[in-house]
């Protein structure tokens, strides 16, 4: 019953969103570029909607970037009056900005109020694809496929229940040794970004069986492939952020598999790489049918980033051009048929058998926007950390806000960061940042950002200890910025920027 | 005799009815229009945005009620409310802003309450100062509700993937029938406006009639029949089974409920509103054994009264406050809320469920572990809750009794270990003492692999029902009110909410015991009976010139009173002058309900002075009247006994541990050691269709 009325009050609350003469459609834009895309440039120049956003596209409602392989993806949203209706999505043809290399695509969506989530129960779920740092092969992309085919069926067939996110590369979670345990406080230093999945699955709090059919699922898949596994620590009073071994990674296992699936497939890494952007309105199932359908036409995925921004789901896909293929070929937009034969073309590295499972109806009303090929580039990162050995490796650090919406705007704060964090390192990147506006008018965001530090740390003791001090310091930073700005008043604004995920909920 | 689908998460009657019954029903009856309905957007974004608010309500930040028991059938209810408009975004005031006065400035609608349809009773809200507030009528309510319906019903067209898709029913809907869709929407306008249909009994203008069914083909589109069937069609593509309940829960609740919209100037943020609901009236279980064992024996009667309530999720604080006649007094009061009983209730189909995995093929052990740390963290974070309250409790009843406090003294429990803790627990026992224990184990490490441990197996199942039976979600909070004629409750949400994501309201059964404690009427009936046993004894003493014809057989010559009408006036002027001072109240209040028995005491003696009286006049002979006074000395003795064991009675009463009341949770009773059987109340007073 409590689950009714929840997503009776999420309805209503949705529909009310939308109901304003200002607010009943959504505008979108998408960027694919290389990385290190500027957040606040990201709407230069600005979207041809009609009517103009004008001032408003300072302040999206929605703001997602996500950043790999120097690749990097953006999606802005903005709640705004309604146009003559014509499809319940669409996305415009790709559109050159200020920046080299870079397109934006505008898109338009009606207001979805049809997909409901709430009160559900998230599963969390880290799957190791490898213990060494992150350097994929082709190969590799085409288990990463296969993998995350499986884990998206298995999330709707036994969870029945919504991908609410998914990434891949993230950064790995290694358990502290019992004899460094110490109080658990502390926990040891992560790469930013390692071979792994990250998935969180929104199941029905009052269907543990549909939950517990889903994570022995994911076991099963694990040990098929060797994975390791961890899942959300849920014992009372823990922190998205601390995980519960579940199972090891198993190197020979991984590797056995890797060569039985795809014999012929080369074992180098990628040079090129595009983005596939797959849009839709949010459905149960929609990244287990796009996902599969791609792996099916002998696609492997170098990374990849599913979430849903205003109901409108977005599968963003970093594929490995095939080689040989065409580097020269455009961004592109269309409808999905069209899409995945330019998916096949370009970025095939295996003879699938192309088998065309599902059903056809289940595509409908998606769109794909396709990027130009561009360069990869891979981060330098030891087997672990790489600390003790040179200290010259990216670090993660987690930053999460909240601020009053229309004050300052998501991708302002993260430019404001990132120049802060210029100061005590080398190289910064934001790797992965969302921020919805949500409940009480309040923009309440998350993001990972990766950094070299410009000192490199003579030890793991010595790299735990600076990154803590530039945290604390940029942290302390924007704050004083964001006052002298006065564009937000006093104590309204939340801000956290931490070496450590668990310690942003604290 | 407990209610079902009370207090137990389980839907009430306004919940139960299926809205989409009825919306076929109308799309079947209603006349097909031919233009679309005629509301603004403005409209429908002010009944989305009232509908939202008043789901949430997370601008009430506090709720107090006060209730007055008139009679033993009604009850009165005033409820005031903190508003804080400051919790209301700045997207949301825009829809909800009315249109500005001259010279003054914005005023905002805003949803304080919701109250049932059938409480047609006008309601006169107030501000502090006492001026009254302006209220949305409630045909403008129906209005912006039916747009908001109308806006929703659009929304889901417009997304649905098969719009753009030719020949499909949705498609059709959005742009070439929409005369079906126009009656879809007037069918919704229609119930929203009238409210749901009868459950039974005649319905719609179809029971009366007898219609041919159509012959063979489908008809022309034209036709009223293709329409409606079209309209059908559309309902079954839009909502199918599966997704429908949020639209039906919010489409029952608005032809079930009336929203209590009131105007707010927003240059003042912080309000403070109070307003008297319609009278409520009480339903009457039915217990007939109970209620004649009550009215004949010497039980100490006590006035049971439940109060049912719906407290909003996002309400930081609660006050209840009941006022009784001055002359009664509040035993007991209690009142019980089922705040965690979602978090309990996943807790114990996540046990089931592993109960059920564990028995076929074993699950990963690391997996396993895993479940049964998140089911053990969680059962002692409930532990430790309920161990709270029932600290609670034990002091408010030891403050009630020094007997129950020395009873709450001595209740500290043998230290349990580890082994006996997880042995308790599989075996069912789900009290707060053993869940303490547990709490106790478990943060101090002593649960850990609990795989291996004796919980991870055939335990699971009795550990379940356990958990159900105890009603471990419902939480208690006792009385603080220094009164006697007066109670007060203060409940507060739990700093950590175990559902933050939930909006379903909280709800909360209020258990006042009533009774009438010393100086009662007893000790004057009591009184009363012992003197008229007097003078009976002193009359038949005088008669008979000594005391042996109380305790001999033999009959004492010359017994006949030689004046019979001073005897007479005697035996009728002194119970009638010792009545008269009694207090014996309408059997309709409160007061004569409790007072029942002892105004039947207080009768049966002046009916024996009267027998005594008339056998004084009309008996003539020695023996007859012998007998006469000893029956009367026996009547009255009787009833003088019956006035101790009213007061042994009420002594055991005053020394009861816990109410004996199915509404309060079982995990209460079990601590109190023997659980006995639940007692039926006198009236059930239920507001929970008022939010």
């Amino acid at each position: 019953m409590a689950v009714h009325t929840s997503r009776s009050s999420e309805l209503a609350r949705i529909a009310a969103e939308a109901a304003g003469a200002d607010t009943s459609s959504v505008r979108l834009r998408l960027v694919h570029g290389p990385a290190g895309l500027a957040p606040d440039g990201l709407t230069r120049p600005l979207p041809a909607f009609d009517p103009p956003l004008h001032d408003l596209a300072q302040w999206p409602s929605d703001f997602w970037l996500f950043s790999v392989a120097g690749l990097a993806m953006a999606v802005c949203a903005w709640p705004t009056p309604a146009t003559v209706f014509t499809e319940p999505f669409e996305v415009g043809a790709p559109q050159p900005t200020d920046r080299a290399e870079t397109v934006a695509y505008d898109g338009f969506s009606v207001p979805i109020p049809g997909f409901l989530n709430e009160p559900n129960r998230r599963i969390d779920a880290l799957l190791t694809l490898n213990s060494t740092h992150w350097a994929p092969s082709y190969r590799d992309c085409l288990v990463t496929g296969a993998v995350l085919a499986q884990i998206c069926e298995l999330a709707v067939e036994r969870g029945h229940g919504p991908i609410v996110h998914l990434h891949t590369p993230v950064a790995p979670f290694v358990d502290q040794q019992v004899s460094a345990r110490g109080d658990g406080s502390h926990e040891r230093l992560r790469d930013a970004v390692g071979p792994c999945v990250r998935l969180s699955v929104a199941v029905n709090p009052h269907e543990p069986t549909a939950r517990f059919d889903f994570e022995q699922g994911l076991v099963a898949i694990a040990e098929e492939y060797g994975l390791g596994l961890k899942l959300n620590d849920r014992r009372f009073n823990r922190v998205p952020g601390e995980w519960f071994s579940i199972r090891g990674f198993d190197r020979e296992r991984y590797r056995q598999v890797r060569a039985r699936m795809f014999p012929d497939t080369p074992m180098h890494l990628p040079k090129h790489a595009m983005i596939a952007s797959v849009i839709g309105p949010a459905r149960l199932g929609m990244a287990a049918d796009v996902i599969a359908r791609i792996r099916a036409n002998g696609v492997g995925v170098l990374a990849a980033a599913v979430s849903s921004v205003r109901k409108v789901g977005f599968i963003n896909l970093v594929l490995p051009m095939g080689e040989g293929a065409d580097l020269g070929t455009p961004a592109w937009s269309g409808p999905w048929d069209d899409g995945v034969k330019l998916i096949a073309e370009r970025c095939r590295s295996f003879d699938a058998d192309g088998a065309d499972h599902g059903d056809h109806g289940a595509f409908a009303g998606f769109k794909v926007a396709l990027s130009q090929p561009m360069q990869c580039s891979y981060p330098q990162s030891s087997r672990r950390t790489g600390a003790s050995v040179t200290g010259r490796v990216p670090y993660p650090l987690w930053l999460r806000w909240e601020l009053p919406n229309r004050t300052v705007g998501s991708p302002l704060l993260l430019t404001m960061v990132r120049e802060n964090l210029g100061l005590y390192a080398e190289h910064t990147e934001i790797a992965y940042a969302q921020a919805r506006a949500g409940r009480g008018d309040v923009v309440r965001g998350r993001a990972k950002l990766v950094v070299l530090l410009a000192q490199p740390p003579r030890d793991v003791a010595d790299a735990h200890a600076v990154l803590n001090e530039v945290a604390e310091r940029v942290q302390e930073r924007t704050l004083e910025q964001l006052s002298d700005m006065r564009l937000v008043g006093p104590g309204r604004v939340s801000l956290r920027l931490s070496p450590r995920e668990r310690w942003l909920t604290t | 005799m407990r209610v079902s689908g009370r207090l137990t998460g389980s839907p009430g009657p306004a919940a139960r009815a299926d809205p989409f019954r009825d919306l076929r029903a109308l799309i079947e009856t209603l006349p097909v229009p031919s233009a679309p309905p005629t509301y603004t957007q403005r409209e429908a974004a002010l009944g989305l945005a009232l509908m939202d608010l008043s789901l949430r309500l997370e601008h009430v930040p506090r709720v107090a009620e006060h209730l007055t028991l008139i009679d033993r059938g009604h009850m009165t209810r005033s409820v005031s409310v903190d508003v804080d408009l400051h919790a209301i975004a700045a997207t949301q005031r825009r829809r909800i802003m009315a249109p500005a006065d001259a010279g003054r400035g914005t005023s905002l609608w805003i949803p304080v309450s919701r109250y049932s349809r059938s409480d047609l009773a006008p309601v006169v809200v107030k501000d502090s100062t006492g001026v009254v507030v302006p209220r949305f009528t409630q045909r403008d309510s129906n209005r912006v509700t039916a747009a908001a319906f109308v806006r929703l019903l659009s929304m889901l067209i417009d997304a649905h993937r098969d719009v753009t898709v030719r020949d499909t029913v949705v498609h059709k809907l959005r742009h070439t029938h929409q005369r079906s869709r126009w009656l879809i929407e007037a069918a919704i306008a229609e119930l929203v406006t009238a409210g749901s249909l009868p459950e039974t009994g005649i319905r719609t203008p179809f029971d009366y009639a007898r219609v041919a069914p159509a012959d063979g083909g489908p008809g022309r589109e034209v036709d009223a029949r293709a329409i409606r069937d079209l309209a059908f069609a559309g309902i079954e593509e839009l909502w199918p089974l599966d997704t429908r309940l949020p639209f039906a829960h919010l489409l029952g609740l608005a032809c079930s409920q009336f929203m209590l919209v009131v105007l707010l100037d927003s240059a003042h943020p912080r309000r403070f509103l109070r307003w008297d609901a319609p009278l409520l009236p009480a339903h009457r279980p039915r217990a007939p054994v109970q209620r004649f064992v009550q009215s004949v024996l010497p039980v100490n009667r006590e006035f049971v009264v439940e109060y049912e309530t719906a407290i909003p999720r996002s309400v930081g604080a609660y006050h209840l406050t009941v006022e009784v006649n001055e002359e009664v007094s509040v035993r007991r009061f209690v009142m019980s809320s089922d705040v965690d009983d979602d978090f309990v209730q996943t807790l114990t189909q996540d046990v089931e469920m592993l109960a059920e995995a564990s028995a076929g093929q074993a699950p990963h052990r690391k997996l396993l572990e895993l479940e049964l740390q998140g089911i053990a963290s969680r059962l002692a974070e409930i532990g430790r809750r309920r161990l709270t309250d029932l600290t609670n409790y034990r002091r408010y009843i030891a403050e009630r009794h020094r007997s129950l406090a020395a009873t709450a003294a001595g209740s500290r429990a043998e230290g349990m270990t580890s082994d006996e803790v997880v042995a308790a627990l599989g075996r069912g026992d789900c009290s707060v003492p053993v869940l303490a224990a547990f709490a106790a184990h478990y943060s101090a490490d002593g649960m850990r692999h609990l795989a291996r441990s004796p919980l991870a197996g055939v335990a699971l199942r009795p550990l379940a029902a356990g958990i159900r039976h105890h009603q471990l979600g419902h939480d208690i909070t006792t009385d603080n009110d220094p009164r006697e004629h007066g109670a007060h409750a203060h409940w507060r949400r739990p700093n950590l909410d175990l559902s933050p994501h939930s909006t379903e309201p909280v709800r909360a059964v209020a258990y006042l015991s009533l009774a009438d404690e010393a100086p009662a009427l007893i000790e004057s009936i009591t009184r009363v009976v012992a003197g008229l046993a007097l003078v009976v004894l002193g009359i038949g003493t005088l008669l008979t010139g000594g005391v042996r014809w109380l305790y001999s057989a033999q009959i004492a010559p010359d017994s006949i009173p030689q004046q019979a009408d001073a005897v007479v006036a005697v035996l009728l002027l002194v119970p009638g002058l010792l009545i008269a001072r009694l207090d014996l109240p309408s059997t309709h209040s409160v007061l004569g309900q409790l007072r029942q028995f002892q105004r039947s005491l207080a009768i049966a003696s002046v009916v024996v002075t009267t027998g005594l009286a008339i056998a004084a006049g009309a008996v003539h002979t020695d023996h007859a009247i012998t007998r006469a006074f000893q029956a009367g000395v026996a009547v009255l003795g009787l009833i003088l006994l019956c006035c101790l064991l009213e007061f042994v009675a009420r002594r055991a009463r005053r020394r009861s541990p816990v109410p004996r009341c199915a509404r309060l949770p079982r995990w209460l009773s079990v601590a109190a050691g023997r659980p006995r059987r639940p007692r039926a109340p006198d009236a059930v007073f239920d507001a929970r269709g008022e939010v």
